[in-house]
């Protein structure tokens, strides 16, 4: 039949005697990441001594009394030490002496069952795909506590719970917590696990490369929360300059930890694009691509191309902060413009990285719960792509106050509202496909309307502040915050969650409860929107950002969205409670294709075999051919022989393959 | 497969029912959308942010209230839409059935791009006008601004002239200061300024990025260090505002704020001379450097020989190179 | 068909066929991973770049070079852009020999290119320590000395590829060069060094290139 409700079962993994090399050793005499941590410590310890020993010299930051140089190599050496003890440089140097690699069915068949395998340095893009699930709650949770003590700060303008410093330093680690940490989130969880099964691919490229882009962002939270030990950082999450070079130690992290993530996002983009383009199974044609994996596809060339420019920005900081080179500082030749050309440069970008997922993902869930294929699914993709591609030509628009040459301000708002079109386009899509559709309301469903209606919003809003005389109120105030809360909170949050209860089953084949994960959405719509839409009238009423007073008039609006923020925390905790007690103990097996849907992920047995696909698709429709009669199923999973060798045109064919092709 | 149950028409009534759904559904947007536009423009338009206090800020609340009245159909369209849909194409409890087989509508998503495109390039276009007309509409326009008012440019400032005042925003961490060129350069922490004058204002950092952002008068420009923002507007009415700063600037960003008045011109006058005797005769403005478009507080002309001499060149932020050091500013 | 040949039984054949489709793709994925580096490595460099364009014509308080402005050693900076383009052509004409089946020829070569690179890298920071200005004294300065760093230490990470393909080609057979191997395992092994050679000399020209043009822009411009 066409589609598998009832998926093969899962061959047996880790437990034959292949995995006999790996399953006699006990946890902790692998490389993992408490051999990691080891390493770390003793990084960082080598790295401050160095430091000192090298730049004691230099005249230190009168502001404070530790030398920048040597935190800053302390932080360097702790993440070469990391990565050391995980492993990570092991495959390297064997390559170094000429060694061949160790075969990866070897690596993919010593994980076996149990937990060790998520805190190894692990080549299995599943695998790599839950530990960034768990890695993004995590970070997600950590910038949403800081959040709520925002609000709590803000509930009065002149009675104060924390200092300025503090909230500062607070300011910032949410800010930053959420942007940098949540970049993770687009190839993270769903992007590496799913990619490749929906490609029908057994592998990724460069699964060292995958992973690695991993193992990057532990440090990179530990490196940004440590800066609280030294005092914050007073810049929020955009650094600006001269403020950052100004700041005491605690800058230092923010830095190091943006560059550190930067890098682990272009690794992670470079490995999906290179998967997508070259490990496409045999038939998979673009035009064929699941609209998610076209969704990975136009963010992975995000980050491979706008990343670099943070990363070269962070840089140019912390050499202004260490080397003191003048980069950012006017009276010795450089400009504070540059950090913010060179910022938003990447930032924009980096805003329509967080977004373009989304809409992936929802377009995944509304065609399997309308029943029906996507209605222009071109369409779509120039929309994707139109975006992407527009978006490397907007970044003024986050300059338009500055100072900075008037002439470009209506050339840049022209870029910046052609982009609507494009992301108009996704919307054009959605609604066709709801017309002449059988819509089915479960969680995912709602999440993903949540994501239409929110977006909307935020999508509008973005018109206004593209408009510069209107832009003259509402640049740098809370009408700024509720429109990119309203697009990546109320976009890719909302998408984010609509994916997980869509895909759990798959990727654990266990279900999270209904009535709980009704309750998290309702209370998590109703609270979000009740928090956020205030905040623009509070922005139109003159509220700057990131201040800790404002003006009388507005305690009661700030009071109401403060509590509607308190009461959206709790709705996470909701979702917390539900995740946990889910996973954990309740246990509801589902496995199986329980949402009935098309696509390629859930032909598979769950969860997915070691290898994904025991041999080589070959794929012969789209996934959205729904209400088609006599519809090809999306893939023969089990080809005759033959077919694949016929599918590539190999520079020579051994004596064995010639056997097979006839 | 229950017959009773299915949505989805089979026959010409059918089709006619959904016809006529669909008119009303058209008709249902066109109210609401009339009815929000109405409401936009009659009743809420006099009172939007930023006010009616100057001519820049008049003009964004024209701005905003254009660019509302534009938005408010497209997003009632789309919620009524899928109000819409929701409801009438929602799978009947026991349906499994799928839905209909549209891939796609040339002549629907041809309208829609054309649709979508033309309201860009109008809210394109009308967003350029209303940045040329007020003279660049309130927002800074770096040192060399080509969206000008119109006014005399004089090097005294006379009342009930067309003279342009021009006021020097001076943003330090954690205060505002204010210098009036044609006053002498006198400095004051409270921005007081004339009515129906045109006014120039010359916006600069001693040291981080700061944004001067007083609010009812419509009016943004960021405060760089050693650049020269400049923004225009016309006060109409007089009264109080507050000046906050928009940029995060350290920890006393919040607390950033300054008073100021817009008064008659006479009132200002008077005002504005009274200062700048004042600071005569006390020495506060001798003691302020020269009036310059943008300062360097690094730079101490009567200290610097000594300095250089003696221990080396000061570089911001406050490291010394040594005298061995080659590079002299 | 249901009869094949004794040797391999169904199940490894189209194993095989299977690994051979992953190898095709892994070729593959070579020249499209080496051209995308190129790619994410120009947008970084241009970030170099435009901070040079940016720093210059703004020449804030005039010190974009400033009084007093040093240049950094003409000569110094020539050799060792010279080194840079000598390496990449030397390994270049290395490429062209073992396409031909001279595999010996490429080690040769390949060794040279390694040689003049590290001879760079380190040229490099030896100038880098003996600058005749602070790093802060002005714009040029600080463009030079944060470039820099950052440009001999991807250099580096290149050379490590070099290195690897050196001592892989150490234990591939000459012949292997001249004409098909025997069995798949090694076709494979060969085609994966000839996939990843030709990438690294894409990239090792495009990094010669930018030394090129940044020698351009802090020597002669």
């Amino acid at each position: 039949m066409a589609i598998e409700t009832q998926p093969e079962r899962a061959e047996p993994t880790g437990r034959g005697p292949e995995t006999a090399g790996g399953g006699e050793r006990p946890w902790w005499q692998h490389m993992g990441a408490h051999t990691g941590l080891i390493g770390a410590v003793a990084g960082y310890f080598l790295g401050h001594w160095l430091g000192n020993f090298l730049g004691g010299d230099f005249a230190r930051s009168s502001l404070s009394d530790e030398n920048d140089v040597a935190i800053v190599l302390g932080y360097s050496f702790a993440v070469i030490g990391w990565l050391a003890g995980l492993g990570v440089f092991n495959d390297l140097f064997l390559l170094m002496r000429g060694k061949p690699l160790p075969e990866e069915p070897r690596f993919l068949g010593q994980e076996g069952p149990g937990l060790a395998k998520y805190f190894r340095f692990t080549l299995d893009h599943k695998v790599v795909g839950i530990q960034y699930l768990y890695g993004m709650i995590a970070y997600f949770l950590t910038g949403g506590l800081f959040a709520m003590a925002i609000r709590t700060e803000l509930l009065s303008p002149n009675y104060h719970i924390i200092g300025p410093e503090q909230y500062l330093m607070v300011v910032g680690e949410h800010g930053t917590m959420m942007m940098m940490m949540m970049s993770s989130v687009v190839l993270g969880p769903f992007g590496q696990y799913f990619g490749p099964l929906l490609i029908g691919s057994k592998r990724v490229a460069f699964p060292r490369l995958e992973a690695l882009g991993f193992w990057l962002t532990p440090p990179a939270y530990i490196i940004l929360l440590s800066s609280i030990l030294f005092g914050g950082f007073p810049t929020g999450w955009t650094g600006y300059e001269p403020l950052a070079t100004q700041a005491t130690t605690g800058m230092d992290a923010y830095f190091f930890a943006f560059g550190l993530m930067g890098i682990s996002m272009i690794l992670a983009g470079f490995n999906m694009i290179v998967t997508i383009i070259n490990f496409r199974a045999p038939g998979m044609r673009w035009s064929r691509l699941p609209m998610f994996v076209w969704g990975q596809f136009t963010v992975s060339w995000l980050q491979v191309l706008a990343v670099p420019v943070l990363v070269g920005a962070c840089y140019m900081g912390l050499t202004d902060r260490t080397f003191q080179t003048a980069f950012f500082t006017n009276q010795l030749g450089g400009s504070s413009f540059l950090y913010q050309n060179l910022f938003w440069f990447f930032g924009h970008p980096e805003v329509y990285i967080l977004a373009l997922p989304g809409f992936g993902i929802v377009t995944e869930i509304i065609s399997t719960f309308c029943r029906k294929p996507l209605f222009g699914y071109k369409v779509q993709v120039a929309g994707l792509l139109g975006v992407a591609t527009l978006s490397f030509f907007v970044w003024q628009h986050h300059l338009f106050d500055s100072g900075i040459n008037p002439d470009m301000r209506p050339l840049f708002m022209l870029t910046t509202e052609l982009i609507s079109i494009p992301t108009g386009f996704i919307y054009l899509v959605a609604m066709g496909t709801f017309w002449k559709a059988r819509i089915r309301f479960t969680i995912p469903m709602l999440f993903a309307l949540a994501f239409y209606f929110n977006f909307l919003i935020g999508g509008i809003s973005g018109v206004f502040l593209s408009d510069v005389p209107a832009d003259t109120t509402e640049h740098g105030s809370f009408f700024v915050m509720a429109h990119f809360h309203y697009t990546i909170m109320g976009g890719l949050i909302f998408a984010f969650f609509g994916g997980l209860y869509y895909w759990l089953p798959k990727m654990f084949g266990i279900k999270l409860n209904e009535t709980l994960g009704k309750i998290h959405f309702w209370t998590m719509f109703l609270f979000f929107n009740t928090t956020f839409l205030p905040l623009f009238a509070l922005g139109m009423l003159g509220m700057p950002r990131r201040v800790f007073t404002y003006a009388r008039n507005l305690e009661t609006l700030n009071d109401w969205v403060s509590i509607s923020a308190f009461c959206l925390g709790a709705s996470m905790l909701i979702f917390l409670f539900n995740f946990v007690m889910s996973m954990a103990f309740w246990r509801q097996r589902e496995v199986g294709n329980p949402w009935r849907s098309r696509s390629l992920e859930w032909q598979l047995s769950t969860p997915p075999p070691a290898e994904n696909f025991r041999r080589v698709p070959v794929i012969l429709a789209g996934p959205y051919d729904y209400g088609v009669k006599d519809a090809l199923p999306v893939a023969d999973l089990d080809p005759p022989p033959g077919v694949i060798g016929s599918a590539y045109a190999p520079a020579a064919r051994g004596p064995v393959t010639r056997e097979v092709e006839d | 497969m229950s017959s009773a149950e299915i949505p989805l028409p089979a026959g010409r009534h059918a089709a006619e029912r959904e016809q006529r759904r669909i008119w009303w559904l058209v008709a249902v947007w066109l109210l609401l959308s009339l009815a929000a536009c109405l409401v936009i423009w009659f009743v809420w338009y006099p009172h939007l942010p930023p006010g009616d206090m100057t001519t820049s800020a008049r003009h964004q609340q024209f701005d905003i209230a254009v660019l509302a009245v534009t938005a408010a159909p497209v997003i009632l369209g789309v919620f009524c839409y899928f109000a819409y849909v929701l409801v009438v194409f929602r799978a009947r409890p026991g349906d499994d059935s799928d839905g209909a087989p549209i891939y796609g509508n040339a002549k629907i998503q041809a309208a829609w791009i054309i649709g979508t495109s033309m309201i860009v390039l109008w809210l394109f276009v009308f967003g350029t006008v209303e940045l040329i007309v007020p003279a660049g509409a309130g927002a800074g326009e770096g040192a060399s601004p080509i969206w000008k008012q119109s006014g005399a440019q004089t090097v005294a400032w006379t009342p009930g002239t067309n003279d342009i005042l021009q006021v020097q925003v001076i943003g330090q961490q954690w205060t505002w200061s204010y210098r009036y060129p044609q006053f002498g350069g006198m400095e004051s922490t409270v921005l007081d300024l004339p009515v129906n004058t045109p006014i120039t204002f010359h916006v600069t950092s001693l040291d981080v990025i700061h944004s001067f952002w007083p609010y009812l008068l419509g009016v943004k420009a960021d405060a760089n260090p050693q650049v020269d923002n400049v923004a225009y507007t016309t006060a109409r009415q007089t009264g109080s505002f507050i000046v906050r700063c928009n940029e995060l600037c350290g920890i006393w960003h919040g607390a950033m704020t300054s008073n100021g008045t817009v008064m008659t011109p006479v009132a200002f006058k008077v005002w504005a001379t009274a200062v700048q005797a004042r600071e005569k005769a006390n020495g506060t403005l001798a003691a302020l450097p020269p009036y310059a478009l943008t300062y360097d507080p690094t730079v101490i002309p009567q200290l610097g020989k000594d300095l250089v001499n003696v221990v080396g060149v000061t570089g911001a932020p406050g490291y010394f190179y040594g005298p061995g050091n080659p590079v002299t500013p | 068909m249901a009869e094949m040949a004794a040797q391999p039984s169904p199940s490894a054949a189209v194993q095989a066929e299977d690994e051979a489709f992953y190898h095709e793709s892994g070729i593959n994925a070579a020249w499209t991973g080496s051209r995308l580096a190129i790619g994410g490595l120009a947008f970084l460099f241009g970030c170099f770049a435009f901070a040079y364009f940016y720093l210059r014509s703004l020449n804030s308080a005039g010190r974009w070079q400033g009084s007093g402005f040093v240049q950094p050693a003409v000569w110094l900076g020539t050799t060792i852009m010279v080194l840079a383009l000598l390496s990449a052509s030397v390994n270049w004409y290395g490429l062209q020999r073992i396409k031909a089946g001279r595999k010996s020829i490429w080690q040769i070569a390949g060794l040279f290119a390694l040689a003049m690179g590290l001879a760079a890298v380190a040229l490099q920071i030896w100038q880098l320590t003996t600058l005749p200005f602070p790093p802060g004294s002005s714009g040029y300065s600080s463009v030079f000395t944060g470039f820099y760093p950052v440009f001999l230490t991807l250099q580096l990470a290149v050379l490590i590829w070099l290195e690897i393909l050196l001592a892989r080609s150490r234990f591939i057979p000459a012949m292997s060069f001249v004409e098909q191997p025997p069995t798949v395992t090694e076709t494979q092994s060969v085609q994966r060094f000839q996939a990843s050679l030709s990438s690294f000399t894409t990239v090792w020209s495009f990094m010669a290139l930018i030394a090129f043009s940044f020698w351009f822009l802090f020597y002669a411009l």
